[in-house]
């Protein structure tokens, strides 16, 4: 037998007790591990997922946060559009490309999703597949292979659909045909989350969805319909669950007509009289183009030549993402506070309830007293039990945490883009249980205190 | 073993000092079975209180078992109690949460530690006074005679040189509870312990090698071969 087995005892004696005191440590070890692991999986997701992004070129209305959030961690809807002829600039332009200062550019349009876990539908180009680097090597595929649908593809289509527009808009009665769905085309590559959650595989179909499942608006796209042809090995990033496929497509999609090329309204013109301007290839609009500037000159010129184009501009998302890393750090600091305060509170409320047995306990104690027992020893058993309590409440705190990450974490990537790994144990989880535990027996000390102070042969003498 | 001299303990009741005990000269020799009695209020218990180092006294000279308490700080008369002195009290005073075993160990724990070796001897101690079977039992599930054995056996465990006893036998009846203090005497001879029992109760003080009235240790020595009585 020893001390910490009187402590124990003692616990058990006064079990309801001992539950309705460890709940709040319980709660308050959770919700501060719980803020703790957001931030830090929050961190560590975001900053793992800038990887393949040097650079992102977007509409002048979104702010650069809003940018970056939406073209790499697919939060939001897409801000706005600018026109396709940004990224003609960055790929053919005599200014930027001419110097040879750009590995790639890759246009994106998003706005879809795919199955109620909103999935998002990025359109974009092969070179998705084969010259974007994620994490400086190309995506890898674990089933299946890339669709077909290239730079010059984007560009023919689009001066197709632009000839029908004007010829439409010029009222002509006879005007070229607009470009159609092709077959070859309805091809999608889909992320490891989404093949492993929605059980796609290649071969499988994906229906494109507009809007959200119960809301208004939401309709499904039964004709742009895609096979899926690649499933995309697992990143750890957003791109597991996005649903790729050719930007064709995209423009193809009924009821996306009026939204395909982004018009200017000139001044002194409605909206209604834009809409009969002629419109160019060029104003096709886009959603991002991925950019991957050669070296820092590169990225120099980019930042020069998009400081001050008045339709696009560029996101750095390596600037971008530290930024919002250090809002959410300081919002995180404010809930740990937050969740000191009510572990603060549970540890009173360990001093409280021990300190209220020390009278009935008197007897006990001066018994433990009259066999030998030190003051020191009484004061070692109560402090031990406020620090076992804190011990157990902040341990199940823990498990209640990593509880919830696992039973959280879908509805967490859906809403945050965050994928919380409930098996990660970081260190600071111990240092928590003992930081906790350490908190508990100094809430002991006071009761302890009072009942190593015990006057043991008038407490014995009460009884006879 | 027990050398008292011009010892006296004061209470305070509110602004008067009331003299509880007061002893000029006791001295108890090793071995020896004594029976403390007196009258109720004459300070008996203080007396308990002040051998076992329970209490201090304002003034006087207590030896104990090798040690003046009357020198030694609280924490030392509270390790020397644990490791050379045993009590069983009136009501026994065992924890109610722990099994009978568990409060033998308590004594050991408190006492002379509770390693390997005090388990075999608390589980030997309880087969020897009858409760080998009973000693995973709270002691609200056993009688007041096997009660009264677990807390002679805890009085016991740390093979103490001197126990001390509060009115054993004021809880049941006078029959089973002779067979107990009997027990207990003739370990304690065996052992050569000595034994000093507080009681009003003449029966039981005949049990014992000498009775002591603690009226007459006021103004008259008490030397062993002073005051006689017993078996």
């Amino acid at each position: 037998m020893r001390l910490v087995s009187i402590s124990l005892r003692n616990l058990r004696i006064r079990l309801v007790a001992t539950v309705l005191t460890m709940a709040s440590i319980v709660v308050a070890t959770a919700l501060y591990a719980g803020i703790l692991t957001m931030a830090e999986q929050t961190k560590a997701r975001y900053e793992g997922s800038i990887g393949g992004y040097q650079a992102v070129v977007g509409p002048k209305d979104a702010s650069q946060l809003e940018l970056v959030l939406n073209t790499i961690f697919n939060v939001g809807d897409a801000p706005a559009l600018f026109p396709l002829q940004a990224c003609i600039d960055l790929r053919e332009g005599k200014g930027f490309s001419r110097r040879g200062q750009v590995r790639y550019a890759i246009p994106q349009a998003r706005g879809d999703s795919v199955s109620r876990f909103n999935f998002p539908v990025v359109a974009t180009l092969d070179e998705m597949f084969s010259v974007y680097e994620w994490q400086k090597a190309p995506l890898r595929f674990d089933q299946g292979q890339g669709f077909q649908f290239g730079w010059q593809d984007l560009k023919a289509f689009a001066e197709a659909l632009a000839a029908h527009e004007n010829a439409l808009r010029a009222g002509e009665t006879s005007p070229p045909p607009r470009p159609q769905l092709l077959p070859a085309w309805k091809q999608c590559v889909i992320g490891a989350r989404v093949a492993r959650t929605l059980g796609l595989a290649v071969g499988s179909e994906v229906v494109p969805v507009h809007g959200k499942m119960g809301e208004f608006g939401y309709h499904e796209h039964p004709e742009a319909t895609c096979k899926v042809v690649g499933v995309l090995a697992p990143t750890n990033s957003p791109l597991d669950t996005t649903i790729f496929l050719p930007l064709g497509v995209h423009y193809l999609i009924d009821g996306h007509e009026g939204g395909v090329f982004v018009v200017e309204i000139p001044p002194g013109k409605t909206p209604d009289d834009a809409k009969k301007l002629p419109v160019s290839p060029g104003r096709l609009g886009l959603t991002a183009v991925i950019v991957d500037p050669k070296d820092h000159f590169g990225a120099r010129i980019l930042r020069t030549d998009f400081g001050s184009r008045p339709d696009a501009q560029v996101a750095w998302p390596q600037d971008v993402v530290p930024k919002f890393l250090r809002q959410i750090g300081n919002v995180a600091d404010a809930l740990a506070v937050i969740a000191w305060l009510v572990l603060l509170v549970a540890a009173v409320s360990i001093t409280v309830a021990i300190y209220n047995t020390m009278n009935e306990r008197r007897r006990e104690i001066a018994i433990m007293r009259s066999l030998g027992a030190r003051r020191v020893q009484i004061l070692g058993i109560i402090v031990g039990e406020a620090a076992l309590l804190s011990f157990f409440g902040a341990l199940l705190g823990l498990v209640v945490c990593h509880a919830a990450a696992l039973a959280l974490r879908g509805l967490v990537e859906d809403q945050t883009g965050v994928y919380l790994d409930w098996s990660v144990v970081p260190v600071w989880e111990l240092w928590l249980l003992l930081g906790v535990t350490a908190l508990g027996g100094c809430a002991g000390l006071l009761p302890a205190v009072k009942g190593s102070m015990t006057q043991v042969a008038d407490n014995l003498a009460n009884n006879y | 073993m027990i050398h008292l001299r011009n010892v006296e303990k004061r209470y305070a009741r509110g602004s008067e000092s009331v003299l509880a005990c007061a002893v000029d000269r006791l001295d108890i020799q090793k071995g020896e079975q004594v029976a403390l009695v007196g009258r109720s209020g004459a300070g008996k218990t203080t007396l308990l209180h002040i051998l076992a180092g329970i209490l201090r006294p304002d003034c006087g000279e207590v030896e104990v078992a090798g040690a003046r308490l009357d020198q030694l700080g609280e924490s030392a008369r509270d390790r020397h109690r644990g490791r050379h002195i045993g009590m069983v009290y009136q009501t026994f005073n065992l924890l109610q949460p722990f099994t009978a075993l568990e409060n033998v160990l308590l004594g050991a724990l408190f006492g002379r530690g509770a390693g390997g070796d005090a388990r075999a001897r608390a589980e030997l101690l309880l087969q020897k006074v009858g409760l080998g079977e009973r000693m995973h039992h709270r002691p609200r599930e056993l009688s007041v005679g096997q009660v009264q054995r677990v807390a002679i056996c805890r009085a016991l465990v740390n093979d103490p040189d001197l126990v001390l006893m509060d009115e054993p036998l004021g809880n049941q009846d006078k029959a089973t509870g002779g067979q107990v203090l009997d027990l207990l005497l003739q370990i304690a001879r065996d052992g050569n312990k000595t034994v000093v029992m507080v009681t009003h109760d003449p029966q039981s003080a005949t049990r014992m090698q000498r009775t002591v009235d603690l009226s007459t240790l006021r103004g008259a020595a008490v030397a062993p071969a002073a005051t006689g009585g017993g078996r």
